[in-house]
């Protein structure tokens, strides 16, 4: 009789593909995707093409980068949306159905059965964000700069997989898949309003009174310090987005017009070195802040591998322990 | 694989415990499992049985207690153990979008056999277990049976020498459950150890040769089907042509029956003997005899002696 040896433990990538590649077969069989990507793709070419005819009628500059910067924002928004339901019963949903147990007793590991079901929805995040290229390169027509673009699909696909990870995380850790289902909608929600609120709350807190002494005389003024909680701001999806795509050379003959990415991304900048205006005196655009979006990056990066990592764990058997409510099948 | 390995016995278990919080599952379970054989796991409903089973498939940790499944630990050598187990849940999924094929070489995958060889192994499953003609039928659109037919040779794909398997035979069709059967026996036969769960005790009798009651947690005895003890009395059915001259000569001959219905009646003896002497007396009264046999099964008769005192 032929043995089938495998490592004792870890990880093997043939191992994960078969996962992968068995999830994502499972998703394309029971899903309705031509019809929700084209429903996706219809809605974004349709604010496209609104943004598209807003700013022929009222400028002169080429509107690429603006098309871009707000078909990005919705994207990121919409795909956020849609993003924590592909993993988020991934593990008690399997185990609901008496699927779990059978995997587990096969020669696939935790790691690989873990980073396989990852890959699935990661995968199937990104389909929605390739679905969308032929827009970013509408955009690159309209003048766009094909790097902003590239990277800032780049980043947004990494993101996409920490929401994933996040999500199948805790299908691996709750029982019951409504609940994991709610809570990874919450930590969306956590990550991409929860950050904002909180920094918004947290400046208010770093308020101090400082005396100033001018030739006017020495009056009190009081004043914020954003730059102590800037980082509270850092693992927003949308900031991490809009901050680390390229700025633009071209500077519009307003000097005050920026696209919807560099903006947000210049506020971020703006809490991290504060002190100074979007516009000096001279209206020059003041560039060499610090940039936010590397700390958010490696904090999401951080995030989503502990997250995997949890997963991992929650797969291992023999069990020691278990939840309640939990049978093993 | 070393001569110790192949010489152990399939599954060795002493002392298992395991609970969970408050709720003892399995309190003390001591069994061993020959190869060559079908072993019956027989116990009342929440006995621990399938815990018991979760256990040996390296899904459970025992609390004490000392096992072994084809030589190994399922706790610390679990690779091994799944390697050469083959196990079968009471109640499993299927991924009813895949085929049957689909599901047999994805099974395959799982186990680390080489692509080129997967078509192979899922067409052969699929003849032993008679789906070859539902090969590319999507599971939804299978029988509960036909799943569940599927589901053993899911267990099958990488030709375990160690077969666990809880409730087998619920869902199948008497001809399933003939060729189950045949099947498991052809395992035992082979060299494979068999450890089968059911309450159906008669249809344990017919494929086990040897026997394991657990009760409550725990295992009480553990014998082959040749040495289970025979009841005193044993109820036996018999039957005739006219069941007004039978009713007369059993008042007449003193022995104890019950009323006659559709299917005879039946009358309490001690023993093959009494049932000998009873029925050459019937024929040699003239009594229209049809059919004369043991009701119920010599592993019912055991299994209810055993948990009597128990209930």
């Amino acid at each position: 009789m032929t043995r089938h040896q495998s490592p004792r433990l870890g990880f093997n990538l043939r191992g994960a593909l078969t996962v992968a590649a068995h999830e994502f077969r499972l998703r394309i069989r029971a899903g309705r995707w031509r019809w929700l990507l084209g429903a996706w793709f219809l809605s974004l070419f349709a604010l496209t093409a609104g943004i598209r005819s807003a700013l022929v009628r009222s400028d002169q500059i080429r509107p690429g980068t603006d098309m871009f910067g707000g078909l990005m924002l919705t994207m990121l928004a919409l795909a956020l949306l849609v993003v924590p339901a592909l993993a988020a019963q991934s593990v008690n949903g399997y185990r609901l159905r008496g699927l779990l147990a059978t995997l587990q007793t096969t020669l696939l590991t935790p790691a690989e059965i873990a980073i396989g079901k990852l890959a699935a929805a990661w995968g199937t995040a990104i389909v929605f964000l390739v679905t969308a290229i032929p827009l970013a390169l509408w955009c690159v027509a309209e003048g766009a700069s094909g790097l902003r673009v590239a990277v800032s699909l780049g980043i947004a696909a990494v993101l996409l997989g920490v929401i994933c990870s996040i999500s199948l995380c805790l299908s691996a850790v709750l029982a019951r898949t409504t609940t994991s289902g709610v809570l990874s909608y919450l930590a969306v929600f956590a990550l991409s309003i929860g950050t904002v609120v909180i920094f918004v709350l947290a400046v208010a807190l770093t308020q101090t009174t400082e005396t100033r002494t001018t030739e006017a005389g020495t009056f009190e003024q009081t004043v914020t310090h954003p730059e102590r909680v800037w980082w509270l701001l850092a693992p927003n999806p949308f900031i991490i987005v809009a901050d680390a795509a390229p700025r633009t050379l071209e500077q519009p003959d307003a000097g005050v017009r920026l696209d919807p990415l560099g903006a947000i991304g210049e506020v971020a900048r703006s809490a991290r070195t504060p002190g100074s205006t979007l516009v000096d005196s001279e209206g020059i655009v003041e560039l060499g802040r610090q940039a936010v979006w590397p700390v958010g990056l490696a904090s999401n990066a951080v995030l989503g591998a502990v997250a995997l990592v949890i997963t991992i764990r929650r797969l291992r058997t023999p069990y020691v322990k278990l939840p309640k409510t939990v049978r093993v099948g | 694989m070393s001569a110790g390995v192949a010489l152990a016995a399939g599954i060795e278990a002493a002392g298992v415990r395991r609970t969970f919080g408050n709720v003892v599952a399995v309190a003390d379970v001591t069994l061993s499992v020959p190869r060559g054989h079908v072993t019956a796991l027989v116990g009342p409903n929440g006995a621990g049985k399938t815990t018991l089973l979760l256990v040996l498939a390296t899904l459970l940790k025992p609390d004490t207690g000392r096992v072994r499944v084809a030589g190994f630990d399922p706790v610390t050598d679990s690779v091994e153990v799944r390697s050469r187990t083959g196990w079968m849940p009471d109640s499993f999924g299927t991924y009813d979008t895949l085929t049957a094929r689909e599901v047999l070489e994805f099974a395959a995958a799982a186990y680390r056999i080489p692509r080129q060889l997967r078509p192979r192994r899922a067409w052969e499953l699929l003849a032993l277990v008679h789906l070859d003609e539902f090969a590319e039928r999507p599971v939804h659109a299978l029988s509960r049976g036909q799943r569940q037919r599927l589901g053993l040779a899911r267990a099958l794909v990488h030709e375990p020498t160690v077969l666990l398997l809880d409730e087998p035979a619920a869902g199948l069709d008497p001809r399933s459950r003939i060729e189950l059967r045949g099947l498991l026996r052809g395992f035992a036969a082979q060299g494979c150890a068999v450890l089968v769960s059911s309450h159906v005790l008669s249809e344990l009798e017919t494929i086990a040769d040897r026997v394991v009651f657990v009760d409550r947690g725990r295992s009480i005895a553990e014998q082959t089907l040749a040495e289970l003890p025979r009841a005193e009395r044993r109820p036996w059915r018999v039957r005739a042509l006219d069941p007004g001259p039978l009713m007369v000569f059993l008042d007449h001959h003193g022995t104890e029956h019950g009323p006659p219905d559709a299917h005879g009646v039946e009358v309490l003896l001690s023993g093959d003997e009494a049932a000998a002497e009873l029925l050459a007396a019937m024929v040699r009264d003239g009594i229209p005899v049809v059919s004369f046999a043991p009701a119920g099964s010599d592993l019912e008769a055991a299994y209810l002696a055993i948990t009597e005192d128990r209930q």
